[in-house]
Formats: C-alpha cells, sequence, structure tokens
C-alpha cells in the first residue's frame, strides 16, 4: 500500500511561487493500476514523481508499507528506487550507443537478473536485441523502455505519458504489453495521462485539476488496449 | 546567426595553447634569427660550438613544443566544431531547411581562428616581454657578444597571423564536412551516435562495464586529451626538475607552468565534456537507482588508464628527449653535467600525479552528484 498524505509541492522563489501540488492525499492498493488524469499544468506528471521519490514534496508524505520515503536520506532514497521502482517515460530516454539488449540490461544488472532476455521476448524485440535505439521506430523503443523497466522487477511501476509520442496503433500495442506484463507480475501501476480514454483501462481513476485531487473513481469493468477509443 | 563571438571566446582552452606554442617558438626562433645575425663575429670554438647547439636547440624545442602544441590545439578546435555541430543540430538543421548552404553556415565558423588568434597574440607579447631575460640566459658564459631582442615582422607573421587565418579555415572546412548531411539528420541528431556495431555489442558484458568501454569509445578524442593532459604533467614536470641542473631554475619555471598550465586545461575540458555529455545517462542512472559510484565508474573511469598510460609515454619522452639533447646536441659544449634517468624524482611526480589526478577525478565525482535527476524529464 502506498499512503499519500496531504502533499503540497511548489516551484519558484518566495516573490513568483507557483504551488502545483495543493494538499493531495491518496491511498493506493498493492497491485493496483492507477491512472492519474489531468489536464496539462494539473499536477499529475509532479504528483507522479513525488510518489516515486524522484524529488521530495515541500510538505506531507508518501508511505509504503511502513516506510516513508520523504525522510529518506538521498542514498537510501537511491536504494529504494532500486529495490522497488521502475519508470517508463513518454520520451523514452533509451541509452543512444547502446543495444537494446545493453539497455534492457541497465534494469536487469541492478537486481541480478540473469534472465534479462526473456523480457526482450516478452515485448515482442527478440529479433532486435541487437539493434541501436536510433535503428528502432518510436513504439519499438518504448517497448524497449518497458522491457528495462520491468528488468528490475520493481514492485511499483511509474508511467509519465507512455504513449504520448506514439501513434494510435503503436500506442495500442505498447499498452497492450505494458497491461499484459502487469497482470502476469502484479506489480503496482501508475500512470499518468491526459487521454480520457486510456483511464478506461484502469482499476482506479485520479482526477486531478490545478494541484488537487478532482475525483477519484473505481471502474466497474475495465476495458483493454483495443477496446477504448482514441 | 548562430555561431558567434561569444562562442569564440569559449575556446580559451585552445587561446592558451595557442598562447603557449607561440611563447615558445616566439622565444627561440627569434633568439635563433638574432644571433644568425652575429654569427661571423663568434670566433672561438667554444663559442661556435655553443652557437651551433644553441640554434639546433632553438630548431628542436620550437618543432616539437610548437609542433605538439599545435596538432593538439587543431584536434581540440575539430572537437570543439564538432561539438558546436553536435549540440547545435536543431538550430543548424532549421537553417539548412530554410536554405542556407552547409558553405554558407560554415563561413561563420571562422570566428573559431578568433581564439587562436588572441592566444597568439598573447604569447608572443608575453615572449617579448620575458626576452630581455631569456637572452641573457642564453649567454650566461658570455661566448658571444650582448644581443638585443628585435622584432621580425615575418616572424610575427608566421606565430600569429598565420596560425589564426590557417585555424579559421581549418574549421569552415571541418564544418562544411560536418554538415555534409541530410536536414532531417541535423534536426534529430542523428549523426551523434554513428552506429558500429562492435564485437564486444554482442558479447555477454556486464552493463556498467560496457557503459564505460562505449563512454570512451564515443568520445575518443577526450581519450586522447586525457592522455595528453598526464603526458604534459610527466613529461614537462620531470624535465623542469632535470632543468634546474642542466640549464637554469628560471626555465625550469617556465616549463613547469606551461606543462601544468596544459595539463588542467586539457584534463577539465576533457572531463568537463564528459561529464556534460553523459547528463541524461547519469540522470536515468540515478533514476533506476545506481549509486553515485556506479555513475562515477562508468563515466569516468574508463578514461583512468588513458591517464596512466599518458603518464608513462611523458615519463620516456622527457627522458629520451634530455638524454639526446645531453649526449647529441650538447657533446661538443663543455661544462654540461651528464643526464642520467632520475628514478627518486620520477616516484615523486608519480605520488603527484596521482594525487592530483584523483583529486580532480574526485571534485567530479562531487559534480555528478550534484546533476539533479530531474533534468532529464525537463527536456
Amino acid at each position: 500500500m502506498i499512503i499519500i498524505s496531504d502533499v503540497v509541492k511548489s516551484y519558484g522563489n518566495a516573490g513568483n511561487k507557483n504551488q502545483v501540488l495543493r494538499g493531495i492525499s491518496l491511498r493506493i492498493a498493492d497491485g493496483d493500476f492507477v491512472v492519474i488524469l489531468g489536464a496539462s499544468g494539473s499536477g499529475k506528471s509532479t504528483l507522479l514523481n513525488v510518489i516515486s521519490g524522484l524529488e521530495p514534496p515541500d510538505k506531507g508524505s508518501v508511505v509504503y508499507g511502513t516506510s516513508d520515503i520523504t525522510k529518506l536520506s538521498d542514498e537510501k532514497l537511491t536504494q529504494f528506487r532500486k529495490d522497488n521502482i521502475g519508470f517508463i517515460f513518454q520520451q523514452y530516454y533509451l541509452l543512444p550507443n547502446m543495444t537494446v539488449e545493453k539497455n534492457v540490461r541497465m534494469g536487469a544488472d541492478l537486481i541480478g537478473n540473469r534472465e534479462y532476455r526473456k523480457m526482450i521476448n516478452a515485448v515482442g524485440l527478440a529479433d532486435k536485441a541487437g539493434k541501436y535505439p536510433s535503428e528502432l521506430s518510436g513504439g519499438e523503443q518504448q517497448r524497449v523502455s518497458v522491457a528495462r523497466a520491468l528488468a528490475k522487477k520493481p514492485k511499483a511501476l511509474f508511467l509519465d505519458e507512455p504513449i504520448g509520442a506514439l501513434d494510435e496503433q503503436t500506442g495500442r500495442q505498447v499498452l497492450d504489453y505494458i497491461c499484459g506484463l502487469h497482470k502476469e507480475a502484479g506489480f503496482t501501476m501508475v500512470m499518468v495521462t491526459h487521454n480520457q480514454n486510456i483511464a478506461e483501462m484502469a482499476n482506479t481513476v485520479v482526477k486531478m485539476n490545478s494541484g488537487k485531487v478532482s475525483e477519484v473513481y473505481t471502474n466497474k469493468t475495465r476495458k483493454n488496449a483495443y477496446e477504448i477509443g482514441w | 546567426m548562430v555561431v558567434g563571438m561569444k562562442d569564440a571566446a569559449k575556446l580559451v582552452s585552445i587561446s592558451m595553447i595557442a598562447g603557449c606554442a607561440v611563447f615558445v617558438c616566439t622565444l627561440f626562433l627569434n633568439y635563433n634569427m638574432d644571433i644568425a645575425s652575429m654569427k661571423d663575429e663568434v670566433t672561438t670554438e667554444v663559442g661556435m660550438a655553443m652557437y651551433q647547439a644553441q640554434v639546433l636547440t632553438g630548431k628542436v624545442t620550437a618543432l616539437v613544443s610548437g609542433g605538439c602544441l599545435a596538432v593538439t590545439s587543431v584536434i581540440m578546435l575539430l572537437f570543439y566544431v564538432k561539438n558546436y555541430i553536435d549540440t547545435h543540430g536543431r538550430e543548424l538543421g532549421i537553417l539548412k531547411a530554410l536554405g542556407y548552404s552547409g558553405l554558407k553556415i560554415a563561413k561563420h565558423f571562422w570566428v573559431f581562428g578568433l581564439s587562436v588568434f588572441a592566444g597568439c597574440v598573447l604569447g608572443y607579447t608575453l615572449a617579448f616581454l620575458y626576452m630581455p631575460s631569456f637572452y641573457k640566459l642564453q649567454n650566461t658564459d658570455h661566448l658571444f657578444p650582448e644581443i638585443e631582442a628585435r622584432f621580425h615582422p615575418l616572424l610575427a607573421f608566421l606565430l600569429i597571423g598565420a596560425p589564426a587565418m590557417a585555424f579559421s579555415v581549418l574549421a569552415i572546412i571541418y564544418a562544411c564536412l560536418r554538415l555534409k548531411c541530410p536536414v532531417l539528420d541535423l534536426l534529430k541528431e542523428k549523426y551523434v551516435y554513428k552506429i558500429k556495431v562492435s564485437k564486444r555489442a554482442t558479447k555477454d558484458i556486464p552493463f556498467l562495464k560496457n557503459l564505460a568501454g562505449s563512454t570512451v569509445r564515443e568520445r575518443k578524442t577526450l581519450a586522447f586529451f586525457t592522455a595528453f593532459s598526464a603526458f604534459c604533467f610527466s613529461a614537462m614536470t620531470q624535465m623542469s626538475m632535470s632543468m634546474k641542473d642542466l640549464s637554469s631554475e628560471t626555465m625550469a619555471v617556465m616549463m613547469i607552468t606551461i606543462g601544468l598550465l596544459l595539463a588542467f586545461i586539457t584534463l577539465f575540458l576533457s572531463l568537463s565534456s564528459v561529464v556534460k555529455g553523459n547528463t541524461k545517462t547519469i540522470a536515468m542512472m540515478r533514476i533506476f537507482g545506481y549509486k553515485y559510484s556506479d555513475c562515477f565508474k562508468a563515466v569516468l573511469g574508463g578514461y583512468r588508464p588513458f591517464s596512466y598510460m599518458g603518464f608513462v609515454i611523458g615519463t620516456v619522452y622527457q627522458y629520451t628527449l634530455l638524454k639526446i639533447a645531453v649526449e647529441v646536441v650538447f657533446a661538443d659544449v663543455d661544462n654540461i653535467p651528464e643526464y642520467h634517468f632520475d628514478l627518486k624524482m620520477c616516484a615523486v611526480t608519480v605520488v603527484l600525479f596521482v594525487l592530483t589526478y584523483e583529486m580532480v577525478m574526485y571534485g567530479y565525482a562531487q559534480r555528478i552528484k550534484r546533476l539533479p535527476i530531474k533534468s532529464v524529464m525537463l527536456e
């Protein structure tokens, strides 16, 4: 369980302060698929960064089990991310001078996972393991970043607009891979998006507006990547 | 336009290296030209032997130091031009897309020659200011009549105007060649990573080891600079210590100053470029949970062997050069002390080098620690 309590985050200095998160409180159950939905500037990416321990909040707490990550030192927070967290970004951020296999090893080597090739196979890139990112399409690159994130077997996976840079067909394909792997491995998944249709795939939907949670609901029926609108 | 004076000002390292090269060359070549005019006045046999030894020393020093520094400056210039195009690919791509030809854009790279011009003027001026003392030093035994430093316009042109022009032309040609690629490649900054499928890429090497290797392979020029930096440190420090006995303390101070200046400039340049060029990689590694020490080892650790290799080459180089100078060039001159390899001095230099190098590396490790991991997401 991830318990987020009264999180406040601002940017800028005293004279020009922009409060991005205004007292957010949430509970995310283990293994849940949560979509954080909101328009641009609503604070959803900042919330994702705070929950995942990429940046500290000004106020409030983020508790994983019994551990409040906002109180951890930088070294312990790094260890925490290593042991628990996986990331997928809109821009993939693959290492351009490394092959698909080496990129996936970036995640796998952290936990000594020798079966990283299984992950490459799972995202359908077995035949492209020796290719460099610039030789791949956008969808393939995002699949590499999925494999890289999951190769370290995270307990929680955070996705920031993972299909924002992809076309419809590729986007559906990537979402399908991600959801399939989520079902199989059972990790907690938190995805930030502005696409309302994707919310229909999630179990829990958190709607954000101007730095606040405006609505939280659970989908009674969940759609798959090929059933949602675009 | 994209390239401006501000960008040329950033090439301060080239200015300093060019300055050092011109300083050394001006001193020795100007002296050679001045003593040549009074060759007939040298009547004694010892004086003649000294004259010939000094002329040869001047030529060798100018050729070796000037040549070595000039080659370094050229490599550095090419590195800067490449780096500029790599980091400004989008702007340059837009210009090309708008219809500017590669040559038209490349022409603006002439300003990079200004950095060489500034360095050359500085080196030449400093050499002229130091020349009276240098001339006295060269004639401490009064084997020649009093020599006055004279201004030689041709030498001034060859050491200031010609290099500046040559470097401007070189920058334009190289930029033109680098810009000879499809507009889309520039816009997407595709050319930055050329695909070279090495045998290592297919081997089962751990990620960190692989990253360290590929970081070096991606930036071979920086490996050269790292080695060159250690080479300067080793050669010039040890040579300057020997110079105290073989020549004078002033020469020793001059040599160690130039050596250390070059060593630190090139080391800072290469390490800064490595860290800057790997910001995203470091940020991603930190996001994934790699420790600072892992990031540091993967990004900078690969350059350490080159550094130590440069040190060894520098030691061999300085020993060979001084041995040749003493046993061949000054063979006919009296009162030249014998030269032997000084193991104690070498050991002291090794310790100094290791301490300095590791301290600089520690500084960069701290810099890596300060890199905000969020930076990767802000782009």
